[in-house]
């Protein structure tokens, strides 16, 4: 296998197969991407058994072949080769030999046949969606993934498909946010597929914000998205989703709406003197006003008033402060509306629009 | 000022004060009859040279008339409960140290007892008055100094230790004497030629600083009689709650294995109900000849019911023991946190558990723990508790039980309304 190609061509495919590759291994060949050169055309393949990518770009090789190489050696060596130059890569016995102006370099290898591949991914449903769309889909709920939970099914994304929407819900026990939006698919009956945590970091950075369309494809075991050139397959989490539907709670007689700004920061200044390690916040309602408490185990203490629209009781509840600010950073309108009902139950935050989003945050006992 | 009260043969005391027949004669203290490892002895045994550690046989070679005496922990705790709470009329200003130690910080109570000597023969006719236990006392400007004092003159001593002089007393003072130096750090200034007090403060602090970070600084001011460390009254929170026992050596049975696991669940999971915690994370720990076996696991929720630990029990026998001799079983909760708190969304029903542990609780707090237990302990090991070094009359370190001091049923009234809450 021999290439000359330019530095700045492909330093993008290689960094983005790296980001899957994890830091320690246990099979070795999992540290190294695969490179296969053909005709008109280089694959680069990265993967942890878990998550892989796959990205190619155009270009012509004097020599087909295929290889892998230690990623994270070659992706340093591409980057820090001067802009423009170019690179000369030869594959001899079992080294890689890397050229470029006055630099030499070999690299160990592997060989390409013992690399991992995903098995085809059998009958599947597909559903072609804006890039921006989804990944709004996914930001907008990822966040109250567990981690590292015993109920391993929470350890990710699930995606629930319906004739003509998609919806996307994470819960870590705590908090659920849940997000559906409106799109052509061909399934028949709802499906529910759970995508495992890093497949679901993986795949937001791989998206980026425009409106170009992208195929998901999904069969029993895996989902795959591609985006031009990128492919990108993640295996699912074989596990039943927790019935999400029994702890959304039905809006409550007094909602209460408020700026969505104006209550988030007055909550991120308390948070400064709540309990670094539990965070807990303490709210009381009153007609027309939220008032917020928190205290550490200084006995340093925070008191906001914030102006709401509130016609209920007076009620006096706790929460993790975390859970109320990353719901309301992801809400984008400018009022918000929360349901809460009384100190034992969850607490229920929409946008105030049409968008269907939900954040569901259990109360703390203080 | 800093007073450090140190009771004197602490456990051998009690006995001595509780039998006169017991008095001027060598007194070992052993774990039950059973036991043959020496806990402490009397000054009478010590002057023939028994130590704490030493096996009963070897004592008996160097003092054939030695007295055996089983170790009562429920007594040490409440003679400890009361002396406690006698020098807690001294001043709040009150640490405890262990079951048989305690620092008093006197700065601001001076105007009210006198001159240091005076406090100091106050502190010791209270401690006998209370308890007919001697003591030794040291006083000086910080803890550490203070701490030193006390150890000069055993038993029955009080020594002062002005802090103008304390840097001056302590420079020829090998640093290991002091209370936290031990051998590890000792060999590491020894290296760098520094073998007493006045040796260490001659190197630069940044020495001790690079190696040991802030506790290191800290013995660097030590050496010079300049402890920083203050008198600390309130209890710091628990960073582990756990239980082990020694096992009869090298059993075999994966049932006898199991119940004493279940046993140190029950005891961790009682304690922790006791003080209105739980926790989600166990380490369960079988000991074999080879060293320790086991695993740190997770349960669902946070608990303090032994159901799901015994679980965790259960999976460490299945998987990480090969049927090897055990020695000695150990169930810690890791990182406990007080019960009121974060609710889960899709939280079990536990409140059928939760009542029977109440009513187990509330039972076991009168008539004694163990009184109601699940029917696998029937046949447990009747090898009494140990009272740890670390004891405390209140708070989590309380696990003798039966030795609750009067106020306790109000603080337990509390107790049993926030597990209400749960």
């Amino acid at each position: 296998m021999k290439f000359n190609i330019d530095r700045n061509d492909i330093l993008p495919p290689v960094q983005t197969v790296c980001t899957v590759i994890e830091r320690r291994q246990t099979l070795p060949i999992l540290a190294n991407i695969l490179i296969v050169a053909e005709g008109n055309k280089i694959t680069f393949t990265g993967t942890d058994m878990e998550v892989e990518v796959v990205t190619s770009i155009k270009h012509f090789s004097e020599n087909p072949g295929e290889v892998t190489v230690p990623a994270r050696k070659f992706l340093d060596i591409c980057r820090a080769l001067p802009d423009g130059s170019s690179i000369e890569l030869s594959f001899n016995k079992d080294q890689v030999l890397i050229k470029s102006g006055k630099s030499r370099f070999t690299l160990a290898t592997l060989p390409a046949t013992e690399f991992p591949s995903t098995e085809a991914l059998g009958s599947s449903n597909k559903i072609s969606i804006s890039q921006e769309d989804f990944k709004a889909l996914l930001e907008d709920t990822m966040f109250s993934m567990a981690q590292q939970d015993v109920r391993y099914y929470l350890n990710g994304l699930l995606l629930e498909m319906e004739k003509n929407s998609l919806r996307a819900v994470a819960t870590d026990g705590h908090r659920l946010a849940l997000k559906e939006i409106k799109v052509q698919t061909d399934v028949a009956e709802t499906q529910q597929i759970i995508i495992p945590r890093k497949g679901v970091i993986e795949l937001v950075r791989l998206l980026d914000g425009g409106d170009e369309k992208i195929d998901i494809e999904i069969s029993e075991n895996h989902i795959r998205v591609s985006k031009g050139e990128v492919q990108f397959t993640s295996k699912l989490i074989d596990g039943k989703f927790p019935d999400y539907q029994r702890v959304i709670p039905k809006g409550g007689d007094h909602p209460i709406k408020t700026n969505r700004e104006a209550l988030k920061q007055g909550l991120v200044r308390a948070s400064i003197l709540s309990n670094e390690k539990y965070k807990g916040i303490r709210l009381i309602l009153q007609k027309d006003l939220l008032k917020a408490f928190a205290h550490n185990p200084e006995q340093e203490e925070a008191e906001e008033e914030i102006e709401i629209k509130y016609a209920g009781e007076e009620i006096e509840i706790g929460f993790n402060v975390t859970y109320l600010l990353d719901a309301l950073s992801a809400i984008k309108t400018e009022q918000v509306i929360l349901n809460i009902e009384d100190p034992n139950s969850s607490c229920l935050i929409l946008p105030d629009n049409e968008i269907e989003c939900k954040y569901v945050v259990m109360p703390m006992r203080l | 000022m800093i007073a450090l009260v140190d009771m004197n043969a602490f456990f051998a005391s009690i006995e001595q004060a509780n039998n006169p027949l017991l008095l001027g004669k060598p007194v070992a203290i052993t774990n039950g009859l059973v036991g043959t490892c020496i806990i402490t002895s009397s000054y009478e045994a010590r002057a023939f040279g028994i130590h704490t550690g030493m096996r009963l046989r070897e004592a008996r070679q160097l003092c054939p008339q030695l007295i055996q005496r089983p170790a009562n922990p429920v007594l040490y705790a409440k003679v400890s409960t009361r002396i406690m709470g006698c020098l807690h009329e001294f001043t709040p200003d009150f640490e405890i140290f262990s079951v048989d130690e305690a620092f008093l910080d006197l700065t601001h109570c001076q105007n009210l007892w006198g001159p240091p000597e005076t406090i100091g023969h106050l502190i010791k006719q209270k401690v006998f008055d209370c308890s007919g236990v001697h003591c030794s006392v040291g006083i000086s400007g910080d803890k550490t100094t203070a701490k030193y004092a006390a150890k000069l003159h055993k038993p029955d001593g009080l020594t002062l230790i002005p802090p103008w002089e304390a840097k001056a007393q302590l420079a020829s003072v090998p640093v290991t004497e002091l209370c936290g130096v031990n051998k590890g750090i000792g060999a590491f200034l020894a290296k760098r030629g520094a073998f007493t007090c006045g040796d260490v403060t001659r190197l630069p602090i940044s020495v001790l600083a690079q190696r040991f970070g802030n506790p290191g600084r800290r013995i660097w001011y030590m050496c010079q009689g300049a402890d920083p460390d203050k008198v600390e009254t309130s209890i710091k929170a628990p960073k582990s709650m756990g239980h082990g026992k020694v096992l009869p050596p090298n059993t075999r049975d994966r049932n006898t294995v199991y119940m004493y696991l279940i046993h140190m669940a029950e005891k961790v999971t009682s304690r922790l109900r006791n003080n209105a915690m739980q926790a989600q994370k166990f380490l369960i720990g079988l000991k074999c000849q080879e060293g320790w076996l086991g695993d740190k696991l997770k349960t669902t929720f946070p608990t303090n019911d032994s159901k799901p630990i015994i679980k965790l029990c259960k999976h460490v026998l299945h998987h990480s023991w090969q049927g090897q001799g055990v020695f000695q079983v150990q169930v810690t909760a890791l990182d406990p946190h007080p019960v009121k708190g974060q609710i889960d969304l899709f939280g079990e029903d536990t409140s059928k558990r939760y009542q029977l542990n109440r009513a187990m609780d509330l039972i076991n707090e009168r008539y004694g723990a163990f009184t109601v237990a699940p029917m696998p302990l029937l046949n447990r090991s009747t090898m009494p508790n140990v009272i740890a070094p670390a004891w405390k009359p209140y708070g989590h370190r309380q696990t003798i039980p039966d030795t609750k001091p009067k106020q306790r049923t109000q603080t337990n009234k509390k107790v049993y309304r926030l597990n209400g809450d749960w």
